[in-house]
């Protein structure tokens, strides 16, 4: 009974699937970046994501709202994008007073004058700050 | 006989361009695509419902990270008396949430606290994008849909 046959039917195929399942789940996948994990350093540049421009109204232009103007951080090289997909185009950001602005993403080195031709804006104050404040 | 294949376009840039395609640094390099359209439904769908504007800054904070929070807050758009920023630092393992002063009137600190610890608590979990996801979400519906907003009919 306990032939060669059976032991290829009764153990081989089982574990012959078994094997096939365990390759096809944790083979390492192309896009699979490290997972964040409390603690671990960050060594991403920063990055700031603001929300798409509000189509709102019946008016006859597409173009992004003009009450809402990009985001960007003379200092630490940083601005938002338009949203996350679709980064905004470096002609739509304001020109910092202290031409620092950077485009999106993490390129806070250079020291080539980014920004478009607009003219600085002015943040009008926003009154008392609320919020919170979390660690983890 | 190989570079001719290997070649590829390049966007000619000067220093008083922007930076070419190829400089840049790709889009998905802290989120993948999945997450970034995640992120981004949030932020939008949020901030038209509530007529406030969410922005989202995920990067190092300088220390104290409330004065950075709160300077980074006085730059996020024109007006940002209605803004709100949520800066998270997961190298420092910070979240700050800077509200401007007619964006606190809806979002009294109270509510803040409680969605920054929803966030936090899936923070210490590992999961970033599924905390500032649900931080957001949990914003919004404390905020509410103000009537001006909503379509007439």
């Amino acid at each position: 009974m306990f032939d060669a046959e059976w032991y290829l039917v009764f153990a081989g195929i089982p574990l012959a699937i078994t094997a096939v399942l365990a390759l096809l789940t944790l083979r390492p996948g192309k896009d699979r970046r490290p997972r964040y994990k409390p603690g671990q350093p960050w060594n991403y540049g920063p990055v700031w994501y603001e929300p798409h421009p509000a189509h709102v109204g019946g008016g006859s232009e597409h173009g992004p709202a003009p009450t809402h103007g990009p985001a960007s951080v003379p200092g630490s090289g940083t601005s938002a994008l338009g949203s996350s997909m679709y980064p905004e185009q470096p002609g739509e950001r304001p020109l910092e007073t202290e031409g620092g602005a950077g485009p999106a993403v993490a390129s806070a080195g250079a020291d080539r004058p980014h920004g478009g031709a607009t003219a600085a804006r002015i943040p009008s104050p926003a009154g008392p700050l609320g919020g919170a404040r979390g660690t983890w | 006989m190989s570079s001719a294949l290997d070649t590829s376009s390049y966007d000619t840039a000067t220093e008083a361009t922007a930076p070419s395609r190829n400089e840049e640094a790709p889009v998905d390099r802290v989120f993948s695509y999945q997450e970034l359209a995640r992120l981004d439904e949030a932020l939008t769908m949020s901030s038209r419902e509530t007529g406030l504007r969410f922005t989202l800054y995920v990067g190092e904070l300088r220390t104290p990270t409330r004065a950075h929070a709160e300077e980074l807050h006085a730059r996020s758009g024109v007006s940002p008396a209605d803004a709100v920023l949520i800066a998270v630092s997961p190298g420092q393992r910070v979240v700050e949430v800077v509200t401007g002063a007619g964006a606190a009137r809806r979002l009294p600190d109270r509510a803040c606290a409680l969605a920054v610890l929803s966030m936090t608590s899936a923070f210490g979990a590992g999961d970033l994008v599924g905390g500032i996801v649900n931080g957001l979400r949990q914003l919004s519906d404390q905020a509410g849909h103000p009537a001006g907003l909503r379509p007439t009919h």
